[in-house]
Order: C-alpha cells, then sequence, then structure tokens
C-alpha cells in the first residue's frame, strides 16, 4: 500500500487516491484551512494523541493544527512530506483508531520529518494558548493586575509557614 | 547625551549587561568619558512583554550559532546554545536574580580538589579576601535581600514547599534569598508585586538589572555615549600592538570606526572569545590576545537541572519572585560525595508554554500530558553547581555557517566531565527526596536549559601561558585591552554569576580609573 502511495506522489496513477485531502494537499498547497478540513481533523487528531488531555475540549488542539498547517508548508520538502505522511495516515484509517492504537501508529511514525513537524511545532502552539492556560490553572501576565502580591502568591495553606531568614539570623 | 567623536581615542566598552554595564558606570562616576556599545536595541521596562515566547523573541540572543559534542543542547536545541539577552542591560534584563558569592574554597579549586582527570583546573589568580569589598558593594548596588540591612522577601508558595522540603530533610541553610529584588522600596525602585515574570525582564523595576541602575545613572553624568544597534565585528590594533579602534555595524549593516585607547570586552563568554578570534590579524595570527591558544576554551555552563514534582494539592508556583528560595548546604565541597565542589538548589518556576518546550525536550504521549495535567500542582527547583573546566570544551569560529554580516559564527563544544555527571545525578536525587518528603506524587528530572551562565573562555591566569586576562581582567598580550564580563572566571564555582561579574567589574573600574589618571595606559 505505501509503495503505491509513494508512487502516486511522483504523479502516476492517481485516480487511485481520490480522497479530500489528496485533493486539497496537493491541489491547494499550502493547504489552505477552508478546503482543508479534512486535513485540519487529522493533525488536531494527531496532536491529541500526542499530548492527550480529557479536560481539554477540541478548541485547542483545533487552533494547534491551525497553526500547524500553517507553517507545514514553508518549504517544497515539508509540503511534500507532510501531505504524503496525512494521505498515508487517511489510507490507513488513522481517524478511526482509538487512542491506545492511534499511539502505537504515531509511535510508527515517530522518526518521519512529518511527525517532527507536527510534534515540534504542536509542543509550541498548544501549551501556549490562554485557554489551555486557564485549564491548567496558570493565570499568566499579572502586572496589570498589581502582580499576584494580593492575588494569592503565598496562599497555599497545606504546609506550615517556613522561616524566610538565613540560618542562625536573628536566633 | 554625551556624543564621543568617532576619531578621539576613547574608553571603548564592549556590550551593556552585568559587566560592560557595572563598568560604565564606575567610570563615568570617577569622571571619565565612555563609549558604551550594545549589540541590542535600547529595551525598557514599559516594552517588556509578560508572555514567555513573546519575550523570548523581543530580547533573547537569537543570532545563529552552532553546537558539537555530547551534551544534549546539541540534540534538542543545536541553533540554541544559550539563552542569553540582547539589548542594554543585557542579560540581566531576564536574570532571576539569586546572589551568592563565590567561597574562599573556590577561588583555589586546583588547590582544593587537587589534580581532577580531564579538567583543566587552576587557581585565580586573586581571593575571596581581595574580593570581599567589592561583594559588599555589589550587594548594595543591587540591593541583595538579607545582606547590608535589606529586608527579606516574604515566602511564595513554591518556596513554601521548597523550604518545608529542606526542613524535612535537614538542611539548614535555606532562606528567600539573597536575591536582587525588593522587598520593600529601595534606592528609587518599588517593592517586588509578586507579578511572576523575571526570565522575561521585570516590567516594575522592582529586580536589580543594568538598564533600571547603571545605565540612567551613567548617562546622567554626561560622560556616557550609550549606542544600541551596535554589533562590533572586529577589534583593531596599531603596529607597537596595542588596541586602536573598534569595528562595528549599525542596525542596517553599516561599518564603523571608533578610535579607542582602551577596549573593554564583556560580550558574554560567547560572543567574546569570538570577537578576539575574529580579531586576528599577521602581528596576532590566532586571534587578539591569543598567544596562549587558550581564547574560547574552558568553556563552562554550570552544572544545572531541574526536578519538577507533583502534589495532590495545588501550589501555583508561577505566582511570585521565580528564584526567591535558594538551600545552600549542598554547596560545600565533600568529595565523599562522589564529586569535588558544590551546588545550589534555588526554586524555578516556568509557564506552561516553557514548561513544555524545556521540562522534557522531545517527548510525547500520555506521560508527557500527565506532567503538564499537574501543572497547578507542581513545584520546582533548577540546581546549580560548578562544573569542570575542560580546554576542549570551547568557542571555536564555524567557518561554513556565516550570520547576517557574512561572518562566522561561533561554535559551541562541550562534553559533560565525569564530574558533572555525578554531582547532576546525586543533586537530583537529593531534590527528589526533598520533596517526597513534603508529599510529591511524582517527580520529573528535566534536563539542562540552554545556558544561561556562560563562563570561562577567556580565563584570569597568573601566568600568560595558562590563561588568557591577568588579575584585573587586562589581557597578558594586549596592554590596553581588557576583558570586564563571565569569560574571565577561572573556575566556575557554584553560585549564581552575576554579583562576582559585577564585583569583579567594579575592581576593575576602580584599577582602570587609576591606571588612566597615573597615564599608564
Amino acid at each position: 500500500m505505501r509503495t503505491s502511495r509513494r508512487f502516486v506522489l511522483l504523479g502516476s496513477a492517481s485516480a487511485a487516491v481520490a480522497s479530500v485531502i489528496a485533493r486539497t494537499a496537493y491541489a491547494s498547497i499550502p493547504l489552505e484551512l477552508g478546503d482543508g478540513a479534512d486535513s485540519r481533523r487529522m493533525v488536531a487528531r494527531m496532536v491529541r494523541v500526542m499530548y492527550p488531555h480529557d479536560r481539554f475540549g477540541d478548541g485547542p488542539y483545533e487552533r494547534s493544527a491551525e497553526m500547524i498547517i500553517g507553517v507545514a508548508g514553508k518549504t517544497t520538502g515539508q509540503k511534500i512530506a507532510f501531505a504524503a505522511a496525512l494521505m498515508d495516515m487517511e489510507s490507513d484509517g488513522f481517524l478511526d483508531l482509538d487512542d491506545a492504537a492511534a499511539y502505537d501508529y504515531l509511535k510508527g511514525m515517530e522518526e518521519t520529518e512529518a511527525f517532527k513537524l507536527v510534534r515540534g511545532n504542536a509542543i509550541l502552539t498548544l501549551y501556549d494558548d490562554p485557554e489551555v492556560w486557564e485549564l491548567l490553572g496558570y493565570q499568566g501576565a499579572s502586572f496589570d493586575q498589581g502582580g499576584y502580591v494580593n492575588r494569592g502568591f503565598n496562599d497555599l495553606d497545606w504546609l506550615p509557614e517556613p522561616r524566610i531568614e538565613e540560618y542562625g539570623v536573628g536566633q | 547625551m554625551k556624543t564621543i567623536a568617532m576619531d578621539e581615542p576613547a574608553v571603548v566598552i564592549i556590550g551593556s549587561g552585568a559587566g560592560g554595564g557595572t563598568l560604565a558606570h564606575e567610570l563615568t562616576q570617577a569622571g571619565i568619558e565612555c563609549v558604551l556599545l550594545e549589540a541590542g536595541p535600547y529595551l525598557k521596562n514599559e516594552d517588556y512583554e509578560n508572555n514567555e515566547w513573546e519575550a523570548f523573541h523581543q530580547m533573547a540572543w537569537l543570532d545563529p550559532r552552532t553546537t558539537s559534542g555530547s551534551w544534549r543542547i546539541a540534540k534538542d536545541f543545536p541553533t540554541l546554545p544559550a539563552w542569553i539577552v540582547k539589548a542594554v542591560g543585557g542579560t540581566t534584563t531576564h536574570w532571576s536574580g539569586a546572589t551568592p558569592r563565590f567561597k574562599d574554597y573556590e577561588f583555589k579549586a586546583r588547590t582544593t580538589y587537587g589534580d581532577v582527570p580531564g579538567a583543566s583546573l587552576l587557581d585565580w589568580p586573586i581571593t575571596l579576601e581581595e574580593m570581599a569589598p567589592y561583594y559588599d558593594r555589589a550587594e548594595i548596588a543591587m540591593g541583595s535581600t538579607h545582606r547590608h540591612g535589606r529586608p527579606a522577601l516574604p515566602a511564595n508558595n513554591n518556596y513554601k514547599v521548597f523550604a518545608n522540603g529542606a526542613e524535612r530533610v535537614g538542611y539548614k541553610l535555606y532562606a528567600t534569598g539573597p536575591y536582587a529584588t525588593n522587598a520593600e522600596p529601595y534606592d528609587g525602585r518599588p517593592a517586588s508585586v509578586q507579578d511572576g515574570f523575571n526570565f522575561q525582564g521585570d516590567k516594575s523595576g522592582a529586580k536589580w538589572s543594568i538598564m533600571v541602575r547603571e545605565i540612567p545613572r551613567a548617562l546622567e553624568t554626561g560622560l556616557l555615549d550609550l549606542r544600541p544597534d551596535s554589533h562590533v565585528v572586529r577589534i583593531t590594533h596599531d603596529a607597537s600592538g596595542k588596541a586602536d579602534a573598534v569595528i562595528y555595524a549599525d542596525a542596517e549593516g553599516n561599518l564603523h570606526r571608533q578610535s579607542a585607547k582602551v577596549v573593554c570586552l564583556a560580550g558574554n563568554s560567547i560572543e567574546s572569545p569570538r570577537l578576539l578570534l575574529m580579531s586576528d590579524s599577521g602581528m596576532f595570527p590566532h586571534g587578539l590576545a591569543n598567544s596562549s591558544d587558550q581564547v574560547g576554551r574552558n568553556y563552562m555552563r554550570h552544572m544545572t537541572g531541574s526536578v519538577y514534582a507533583r502534589f495532590d494539592k495545588p501550589v501555583h508556583m508561577f505566582r511570585g519572585e521565580t528564584m526567591a528560595g535558594i538551600i545552600a548546604d549542598e554547596a560545600q565541597h565533600k568529595p565523599d560525595r562522589g564529586f569535588v565542589g558544590g551546588y545550589y538548589m534555588e526554586t524555578i518556576s516556568l509557564g506552561p508554554s516553557f514548561l513544555a518546550a524545556f521540562a522534557e525536550p522531545g517527548a510525547w504521549g500520555p506521560d508527557f500530558a500527565k506532567l503538564m495535567d499537574a501543572y497547578a500542582n507542581t513545584a520546582g527547583m533548577w540546581i546549580v553547581g560548578e562544573d569542570m573546566p575542560q580546554a576542549t570544551n570551547r568557542i571555536t569560529l564555524n567557518t561554513t555557517v556565516r550570520d547576517k554580516w557574512d561572518l562566522p559564527v561561533p561554535n559551541v563544544h562541550f562534553d559533560d566531565h565525569p564530574n558533572d555527571v555525578a554531582m547532576r545525578t546525586y543533586a537530583y536525587e537529593h531534590a527528589e527526596k526533598l520533596y517526597e518528603a513534603v508529599g510529591a506524587t511524582g517527580h520529573h528530572r528535566t534536563p539542562p536549559y540552554p545556558s544561561t551562565h556562560n563562563l570561562g573562555t577567556c580565563r584570569m591566569s597568573e601566568r600568560a601561558e595558562d590563561g588568557v586576562v591577568d588579575r584585573w581582567g587586562r589581557t597578558h598580550d594586549v596592554p590596553n585591552l581588557f576583558v570586564s564580563d563571565g569569560s574571565v572566571m577561572t573556575t566556575g564555582a557554584a553560585a549564581n554569576p552575576t554579583l562576582t561579574i559585577v564585583a569583579l567589574a567594579m575592581r576593575q573600574a576602580e584599577y582602570l580609573a587609576a591606571e588612566l589618571k597615573r597615564g599608564n595606559i
């Protein structure tokens, strides 16, 4: 199967792959988001399998996928590798795999350029998202609100108040 | 602002960070005019972004660099060996603030540690006793807490976990400092509002930096000609072998020549040796001030690592001063631990954006997601200790990769010494024990970040053949060329280096001012 799809990439037997991804990926490189909804769904699923958080809705993963697709086509080599990987994944039914099988599937492509492209960008986008910060309990910038000095910088109450002076000082 | 003519032989300082900025301040206070050349822009407190990646792209030194060696950085961040700042104020802009002094034995590392195979240990040509008055002055300038009457910062959440853990495993030497951020208003700057942003520049001005203190005061003297966006590309010399000018590129790449009677180089331990190596000539075929072949060698980055521990209750480590928590019990030479030298434990916190990128570079999958999922209940500490100088850990010129000016980029080669590895392993284990003592349900060993402490490469030595500069930071080969940054460190000690860089620059400024007044330069 893989061999035949590689062959397709070289420009022959294009009828063998008539998927939406194939059309959008190759017809409108760089992958347009409007036309590439399948691509986005595929990448969003990849990101969720890479960084699974039950309490994250689809939004953070979709935004991450959008940004990844936005940078995936910086070079011709990247575009080709990325599009080819997406075609493989569609053919292999990646979207239908359960979490464990999807993890194993990604593990199998861990060393590919496409995987590294998605993972390397996912780590920079998924956790750099204000909604994710909120879900994780990170409050971010505080200077405009007067810092955390009156907003819980020392509200931890499950341990005793520790000494702040150096040992032996004032003792 | 003062304008010094390009053809006037001036005191020229290259780099406006902890070393160069201090020097400019001290010299102008002594009535000496200076040209201060800074490769980066003039960012002010109000410009700083309280957002990890935005701030990184705003101020980090992102000029191309390459790496080699067995350190993990060469695999994970091959073009980012160091995380330092390119802006007026240099890396003091985003430093955390911890200000321990070096210890007496650390100035005598070769004598104390003996012959460590593979290490190029050397005693400093100066002692702690000699440094003590300058440490005092530096602590007063920087407003170090717990020193000279400056009050301690309060305990933040991350510190509460850290200090309670310390107490339970039997450590005694823990405190919220010394730390150069105001607990109460001091020196015209406000008290900390505990806004949680240090590595991005401190908007409030509560944290000491060259940009908030030394630069404005030097400018007020009317004797400082500060030139941001001025990247020095060569130091030239006359027929007698004395430095006579520096050539620098402005933001558009136009070259300028500033005549010099003294040149003080403070570009950090990667750019300083790079510039000396790029300033080769017929008289100095291996680079300026490099007759010893020591320029670029003995690059040190401290033994570092982090441990992030998870609890079943909230911590919110990001609220408050990032590194206002220091344990000094392991900062001593006790070779029965299996290594020479010591290390500190210090609180640290990253936001989710940086934690994701740096906690375990390259990792993915459910285990990594679990680490991130525990963010609110996570406490963090950094371990920072003395690493062994090695002649082969060095900055060289990469002849195939060039920067935007078509100049060779610096290559940073680094291999951990077995002593570094033994110390890191021990430090990880003891950090984990500390957190387990206060109920950690899990922990993660994070590898060293791109280097924030860059040391050595132009080391100070008694004998000219052993190093690049003498006890005053004056190069052994070129009498009017000084090195004024952390490059001069003969060995790295365990402490965060900024206080020592400032103290050394104060000492050098006093010497230089006297020499200039005596007409010796």
